[in-house]
C-alpha cells in the first residue's frame, strides 16, 4: 500500500484493498497492535484516524515496500516477452534493459524458480500494425482525440467520428482501440484492423477517463439489438462445436442423430454468409430464409469468379 | 493472536534482530501466547514460514552455536525492494508490460497490480501516469476459474484431473495430467502435458475442460513428476497451432477489392508483400503455413477477395463453395 502524507479516505482504502468498511477496520486493529514482541511504543506501527480519513506511521522495517516476488517477477517476464514478440517494444530496447534490472532483485534461487515457469508460458500476441499504432500512441500519450473512419461490421458500412482513445486492448485474437466514442456517448472497442484512416487531432477529451481497473468484461460480446436476426443452423460432424468455440454467445445443441442445432444472434446476415462458406456441405441452414438465399447466391457468385 | 497479527510479528522480528534467532527464543517472543507441544508449536511455525514464503518473505535457516542449532533471520538486503535505478524510458517500458494483465481476469491481474504499486514506489519523480499508453490483455470470464489451478500445477509440479472433451468425442472424459506448459493463441489457452489416460504429451484446450481443474492436495511440497527433458513448449504448440515456418510453406497472392483494401488483418499468414492496383484493388502476397485455415478466411471476405495462386487453394475454395451449393439444396429456402 503506497500512503500518502494526506491520509487517504476510508472508502478509497476499502475500494484499493476490496474490503469492507468493517473488514478494512478491524485490519487496522491489527496493525496497531503489531510491533515487537515486548510492545515498545517506538516500534508499533502506528495509525491514526481522523474523521474518515487514515494516517499511517510505518515503522522503520516496512518503510520500504518487499522486494519483487515470485509471481511478480513472472508476470513481468511472460507479459514482457509477449510485448516483445508483438513488436510493440525493440528487443534491445529499454524494456530489455529494466528486465536485466527487475531479474537482478531476485536471489539466484529465486531467479531460476522463475524463469524456469516464465519459459513454459507462451502467449502469443499479434505484432502491431504500424500504420495506426504510432498515431493512435499518439493520442494515448498526449491525451489527444482521435478522428477515425471505421467500418462497423454490424452495419457493414465505413464511418467518421472522433473519439477520446483510453487503451490499446489485445482481447481473443485482435487488436482494439478501447475508447470513449462521441457520437455514440458511450465507451467502445473499435479493432484495429478494421480502421480505415486514423488522425491525431488537437482537441482534448471531455471526459476524464475512468479508473484504471475499467475494462469491458468481454471484448467483442455481442449484444443484440432489436434489429438482429436469430438464426438457427444445423452443423454435421465437428464443425458444429468448433463454431461454438469462436462465438461463445451461441446455443449448441446435440440432436440424436449426431448432428448439432446451432442458434445465435446477429445483425450482419451478409457477413455471416460468408463465414458459413467455409463449411461447405457440412452445414444447412434452418432459418431464416434470407440467410439461406444469402450464402447460396454468395457460394455461387465467388464460384463464377473463379472460373 | 491471530495468524496475520503473528505473521506480521515474526515478519517483524526477524527482520529486526541482529542475529539469527532459535526456535527457541521465537517461543518466548512471538509465540509467546501458544500453548501446546513443542512439536506443535515446530508445526506452526514450518507453516508459518511457508504462507511467509508464498508472499515473497523468505526466512533464512542457519547453523548457530556450538550445538547443531538452527537460528533463523529475514536478511535485509534480501527482503527490502532494492534500488532499481530505473532509466525513465526503463519505467515507461517496465509500467506498460506490468499494466497487460491488469484488470485482465487472469491470476496474473494480482501480482501485476503489487508489481506497479512497487514501482511506483520506486520512483525518484512521480510519473506522469497519463504519459504512459495503457495496453491491456482481456478474456473471457471462465479463464480465472481454470487458470489459476493450471498454473499452480505447472508451478509446482502437482497432478491436475479434469473432466475433458476432445473435439470429436461425444462424451467428457475424466483426465489425470502432469501441466508441463501452457500458451495462448489467438485468445484461445492450451495446456501442453502428458496425460496418464493416453500415455502420452497432448494440447488441452481449455474451452473443452467441461469441469472444475482440481490440483493433487497429497504432499503440497514435493512435486508430483519431472519435467521431460528436452521439453519444448514452442515446439508442442507449433503442432496445435501450425505457423508459417519455412520451405513447406505455402505462398498464396490473393486479391481484395478496393471496398475494403484496407482491412489489414492477416490470419495466421504473414504479409510478403502488397501491391496496389490501378483499380483500387490490392493484391496480398502472403506465406502461408496452415491452408485449410487460410482458405477459410478468405472465403470470410465473401465476394471482396479472391485466391489468385496458388491453384491448390483455388481449388480448395472452389470444393467448398461446390459443397455449399450442394448442402444448401437441402435446406428450406
Amino acid at each position: 500500500m503506497v500512503l500518502e502524507e494526506e491520509g487517504l479516505s476510508i472508502d478509497v482504502l476499502c475500494e484499493r484493498l476490496e474490503a469492507t468498511r468493517d473488514e478494512l477496520l478491524e485490519d487496522l486493529n491489527v496493525l496497531w497492535m503489531c510491533g515487537l514482541p515486548d510492545y515498545t511504543p517506538a516500534d508499533l506501527i502506528d495509525f491514526r484516524l481522523e474523521g474518515d480519513r487514515v494516517y499511517l506511521e510505518m515503522a522503520d522495517y516496512f518503510k520500504r515496500p518487499l522486494t519483487i516476488t515470485r509471481d511478480e517477477a513472472l508476470v513481468m517476464f511472460v507479459a514482457g516477452r509477449a510485448l516483445l514478440e508483438a513488436k510493440v517494444f525493440k528487443k534491445t530496447g529499454p524494456l530489455g534493459s529494466a528486465l536485466k534490472k527487475v531479474e537482478s532483485a531476485l536471489s539466484r534461487d529465486e531467479l531460476g524458480d522463475v524463469e524456469n515457469v516464465a519459459e513454459r508460458i507462451d502467449l502469443e500476441i499479434d505484432a502491431c500494425s504500424g500504420r495506426l499504432w504510432g498515431t493512435i500512441e499518439g493520442g494515448l500519450e498526449k491525451e489527444k482525440n482521435l478522428a477515425l473512419e471505421y467500418y462497423s461490421f454490424s452495419r457493414d458500412t465505413v464511418t467518421s467520428r472522433e473519439v477520446e482513445p483510453l487503451s490499446l486492448v489485445w482481447s481473443k485474437g485482435h487488436w482494439y482501440l478501447l475508447a470513449w466514442c462521441q457520437t455514440a456517448a458511450d465507451y467502445r472497442l473499435f479493432r484495429l484492423d478494421r480502421i480505415k484512416k486514423v488522425r491525431l487531432t488537437s482537441r482534448s477529451p471531455t471526459r476524464k477517463a475512468p479508473e484504471e481497473s475499467y475494462m469491458p468484461e468481454v471484448v467483442g460480446e455481442y449484444r443484440p439489438g432489436k434489429k438482429s436476426h436469430t438464426v438457427r443452423l444445423k452443423f454435421f460432424g465437428k464443425e458444429g462445436r468448433r463454431l461454438v468455440e469462436d462465438w461463445p454467445t451461441a446455443e449448441f445443441r446435440e440432436n440424436r442423430d449426431g448432428s448439432f442445432t446451432v442458434e445465435l444472434r446477429t445483425r450482419n446476415l451478409s457477413w455471416l454468409a460468408s463465414y458459413l462458406l467455409r463449411f461447405g456441405d457440412r452445414f444447412r441452414v434452418e432459418s431464416p430464409r434470407e440467410l439461406a438465399k444469402a450464402v447460396q447466391a454468395k457460394a455461387s457468385e465467388i464460384l463464377e469468379a473463379y472460373s | 493472536m491471530d495468524r496475520i497479527e503473528r505473521l506480521i510479528k515474526l515478519t517483524a522480528f526477524l527482520l529486526d534482530t541482529r542475529r539469527p534467532v532459535t526456535l527457541g527464543r521465537l517461543r518466548k517472543t512471538v509465540y509467546l501466547d501458544q500453548e501446546g507441544t513443542e512439536a506443535a508449536l515446530r508445526r506452526m511455525f514450518e507453516r508459518d514460514k511457508e504462507e511467509l514464503r508464498e508472499m515473497g518473505i523468505d526466512i533464512k535457516a542457519v547453523p548457530v552455536g556450538p550445538e547443531d542449532d538452527v537460528g533463523y533471520i529475514i536478511p535485509r538486503d534480501q527482503y527490502y525492494l532494492p534500488h532499481l535505478d530505473l532509466e525513465p524510458d526503463e519505467r515507461v517500458a517496465l509500467t506498460m508490460v506490468s499494466r497487460l494483465f491488469l484488470g485482465s481476469g487472469t491470476p496474473f491481474s494480482g501480482p501485476a497490480h503489487s508489481a506497479l504499486l512497487k514501482l511506483a514506489f520506486d520512483a525518484r519523480e512521480k510519473m506522469t501516469e497519463s504519459r504512459v499508453p495503457h495496453i491491456h490483455w482481456v478474456g473471457v470470464p471462465r479463464d480465472r476459474e481454470l487458470l489459476g489451478p493450471i498454473i499452480d500445477g505447472l508451478t509446482r509440479r502437482k497432478l491436475l484431473t479434469f473432466s475433458y472433451r476432445a473435439l470429436d468425442a461425444t462424451e467428457p472424459v475424466e483426465r489425470e495430467v502432469e501441466p508441463y506448459g501452457l500458451f495462448n493463441r489467438r485468445g484461445f489457452w492450451y495446456m501442453v502435458g502428458r496425460c496418464h489416460l493416453r500415455g502420452e504429451t497432448r494440447c488441452f484446450k481449455l474451452d473443452r475442460i467441461g469441469s472444475r481443474v482440481e490440483v493433487n492436495k497429497k504432499s503440497p511440497r514435493t512435486p508430483d513428476f519431472k519435467l521431460p527433458r528436452g521439453f519444448n513448449l514452442a515446439k508442442e504448440a507449433r503442432w496445435e497451432w501450425p505457423l508459417p515456418s519455412g520451405e513447406e510453406d505455402v505462398v498464396a497472392r490473393v486479391s481484395f477489392s478496393q471496398r475494403l483494401a484496407f482491412d489489414s488483418s492477416t490470419g495466421r499468414a504473414n504479409v510478403l508483400s502488397s501491391k496496389q492496383r490501378k483499380d483500387g484493388s490490392v493484391e496480398v502476397t502472403y506465406d502461408v503455413g496452415d491452408p485449410e485455415q487460410f482458405v477459410d478466411w478468405v472465403l470470410e471476405f465473401g465476394t471482396d477477395a479472391r485466391i489468385v495462386a496458388p491453384p491448390e487453394l483455388i481449388e480448395m475454395a472452389r470444393e467448398r463453395l461446390r459443397g455449399v451449393l450442394t448442402g444448401a439444396v437441402g435446406s428450406r429456402g
